[in-house]
């Protein structure tokens, strides 16, 4: 067997997808108009998520998390800080949900153990004294590039190409079959077509786009988010609100930095997305609370990206109110042949998502071939160059 | 809202490069990162640059900031005057790949030669004891490999074949927390004309680390393992 | 890295754009260096003088006593202490020694030179001249 696949896009999605067929044997081209993870992807909290966040509202995306959360610790050590997360609760409110949120998450399967507060506070001597209760979870911190080029270097030492700067301009169509895409070499300018018996579209929240190219829909909700890097890393352990998720509720550290987020609004064009000054103010105000004096080593970076949320067709609905769950869309459904789109979920759930995508190209080529990515170890980031 | 002026080194590898001028409007609190971006979003579609984290974790955006090496995220627009005109130009030491553009493979295949722990142990419960289920809590390590160091060091300039401050300094990081690692090979990759020894001390490789790396002091440490170990095996392997 | 002629090269350590006090300091260590060795040379050629005859050598200092040899000779020092000073500020460095303060050290390490330049400088005129 010898399919061709191209993927559309290197950030976290379309590496695992290049990695997975890599792997079942397809012949693959990732063609990437940016840097590997220079867009969603790239700009991530670097939250690797335990489910917790979303065991109360979205249970389904929870268990998603829990699973990959535990498969990506065996499969790529190098991209992870593994320092585990506490839910704190900050007021009555926050403690009334304590309960629910330690049933919920044993609902789910995320290991989570409620602990002293003065052993939480031994533990993160700079957390706010006055927290009521603090949950302990097996949250982690990831470092965005290095995850993506571990799948990508795997993916080449398996025979893959990856051509990064090189931007899909249009579909190459045989009747109503995507037979190829047409690229441009952002580097030389020069045009040509590449062949696929298959084209993934993993383009994040510029799946729309890429989409529409094709003449399909994708009902995909580019949703931005805010975050605040700092000059200290306040909190080894990523410290998250025991309350249902909302703006500025989660610190993750990460190396001598802490990163406060986020903010969720949609957008029209996920290329540029401007800073709204209130955001930034509103951020900083939250982090105050979980850790005072949070901005006194002061401020590093603060920077804004599009997450891809999914939304149902026709219904609208955004922001927090969306699931963080993944969808595979074969658009074969709307008449257009050869061509699948993987969007939604979050960073964490990128190598299910993966799975998920080409189990479809596998069952739209009449193959059965086993996933293996649960089990391979990954190379070293630095495999890739 | 002001209005910036960036110049910025454009061109492609066969033809000479040119200084080009670009105006964008952004807040004081905007990063040089935005300002890149929303020139290659609104303006000029063909600009090359390399981003990612936009905070200073991934280290792909390094260039040279009126000719000092700085990452594009970290740097923010208010240090400037919209009087002003921020020049905005590649590493040097790196193949050039046009625009901002340049490839880093060669360093990073000298980093993964060097095969060093990425993963270090946490400074702040390094000491600490442990609740119950709570394993040793551990970190990245500060180096994120941005190459700003290369981009800065006279001595790259001139000998090619130089491991270079990053390298080195894994080498040392790796010395100090070996893990198990063989610490006989690193010294053997340090101890050579054109690696520890190659140095000059020129200490712009410290100045310009936006991580706390301080490569200077680690080269430092790195030579006086070195010594101690020639000095060992000088008296101990004396016929 | 790669593709860059070697002349070009020696380009990227003289170029100062970016460079703080570390840069400098290598810089003007190279370009001491670069000088003494040319001078040892003349130096030599100069001494040669010795084996013609009292003649040649006693001509020679005559022009030695000139302000402009006298000049150069100031400059001489201040290339000999920059680089003898620089070169203990390096060595420490080097091993890791006093890395946090290396820019204050160069600024004493040209205070100082500037310094014993001067005394010699005075020596040189009123003793010579």
């Amino acid at each position: 067997m010898s399919y061709h696949v191209v993927v559309i896009g290197a950030g976290s999605t379309g590496a695992a997808v290049a990695h997975d067929l890599a792997l079942r044997g397809f012949r693959v081209t990732v063609v990437e108009r940016g840097e590997v993870a220079s867009g969603t992807s790239g700009r991530n909290h670097c939250l690797l998520h335990s489910g917790g966040r979303y065991a109360m509202r979205d249970p389904e995306s929870a268990r998603e998390c829990i699973e990959e959360n535990m498969i990506l610790r065996r499969i790529m050590p190098e991209a992870l800080e593994l320092n585990d997360g506490l839910f704190v609760a900050l007021d009555e409110q926050d403690l009334s949900f304590k309960e629910r949120f330690l049933a919920a998450c044993e609902e789910c399967g995320i290991p989570a153990r409620e602990i002293p507060v003065k052993q939480a506070l031994a533990l993160e001597p700079h957390l706010n004294p006055h927290i009521l209760a603090a949950v302990q979870v097996p949250d982690g911190v990831f470092e965005p590039f290095r995850f993506c080029l571990s799948f990508l270097a795997t993916a080449k030492h398996n025979g893959a190409t990856v051509l990064t700067y090189t931007e899909v301009v249009d579909f190459v169509f045989q009747g109503r079959t995507v037979v190829g895409v047409r690229v441009r070499d952002r580097r030389t300018g020069e045009e040509r077509v590449i062949g696929g018996d298959i084209v993934v579209n993993a383009a994040g929240p510029w799946s729309g786009k890429i989409a529409a190219m094709a003449g399909v829909d994708v009902p995909v909700v580019p949703t931005a988010g805010v975050m605040i890097s700092v000059g200290r890393r306040w909190n080894r352990m990523v410290i998250n609100r025991l309350n249902m998720p909302g703006d500025g509720d989660i610190i993750v550290p990460q190396r001598r930095t802490a990163i406060i987020g986020t903010t969720s609004w949609r957008v029209e064009d996920p290329d540029f997305i401007p800073i709204p000054e209130d955001h930034v103010r509103l951020l900083l105000d939250r982090a105050e609370r979980f850790i005072p004096g949070y901005t006194r080593g002061g401020i590093r970076g603060v920077f804004a990206v599009a997450r891809p949320l999914v939304g149902r067709r026709g219904v609208a609905a955004d922001g927090r109110e969306l699931s963080r769950t993944f969808e595979c869309f074969d658009h074969a459904v709307d008449g257009v042949e050869g061509f699948v789109t993987i969007t939604g979920g979050k960073m964490t759930t990128a190598r299910a998502m993966a799975e998920k995508a080409v189990d479809v190209v596998c069952a739209k080529l009449g193959l059965e071939i086993p996933c293996r990515t649960r089990e391979v170890p990954l190379l070293s980031y630095r495999a890739f160059f | 809202m002001p209005t910036w002026q960036l110049r910025l080194l454009r061109g492609r590898p066969g033809s000479s490069p040119r200084l080009e001028t670009y105006r964008v409007e952004l807040p004081a609190e905007a990063y040089l990162i935005d300002a890149v971006e929303k020139i290659w979003a609104e303006q000029d579609r063909s600009l090359l640059f390399r981003h990612a984290c936009h905070h200073a974790s991934c280290g792909a955006c390094g260039v040279r900031v009126n000719g000092r090496e700085r990452l594009m995220c970290i740097t923010p627009l208010r240090e400037f005057s919209p009087d002003g005109v921020i020049q905005v130009e590649p590493l040097r030491h790196f193949p050039w790949l046009g625009d901002l553009l340049v490839d880093v493979s060669p360093m990073m295949r000298r980093m993964a030669e060097v095969g060093f722990a990425i993963i270090r142990r946490d400074e702040l419960t390094a000491d600490r004891p442990l609740p119950e289920g709570i394993e040793q809590i551990t970190r990245f390590e500060d180096c994120i490999e941005c190459g700003l160091c290369l981009s800065a060091c006279p001595v790259m300039a001139a000998d090619e074949a130089y491991l270079g401050p990053a390298t080195l300094a894994a080498i040392e990081r790796m010395l100090a927390e070996p893990r198990g690692g063989d610490t006989a090979r690193l010294l053997t990759l340090a101890d050579d004309p054109h690696g520890a020894w190659r140095c000059h001390s020129a200490m712009e490789c410290t100045a310009v680390c936006p991580s706390n790396v301080d490569p200077a002091s680690a080269i430092g440490r790195l030579r006086r393992r070195l010594i101690v170990e020639k000095l060992r095996r000088w008296i101990g392997g004396g016929r | 890295m790669r593709e860059v002629p070697r002349w070009k090269r020696a380009s990227g350590w003289i170029d100062l754009r970016g460079r703080r006090e570390g840069g400098l300091a290598f810089l003007l260590m190279r370009l001491t260096g670069i000088g003494l060795v040319i001078y040892l040379f003349l130096h030599l050629y100069v001494l040669r003088l010795l084996a013609q005859g009292p003649e040649a050598w006693d001509a020679f200092i005559a022009m030695a006593k000139s302000p402009l040899f006298l000049a150069l000779d100031g400059l001489l020092i201040l290339g000999i202490l920059y680089h003898a000073l620089n070169g203990v500020r390096v060595t420490l460095l080097g091993l890791g020694i006093g890395v946090p303060h290396q820019a204050r050290l160069f600024w004493g390490v040209m205070a100082l030179t500037l310094l014993m330049t001067a005394i010699a400088a005075y020596a040189i005129f009123t003793i010579a001249g």
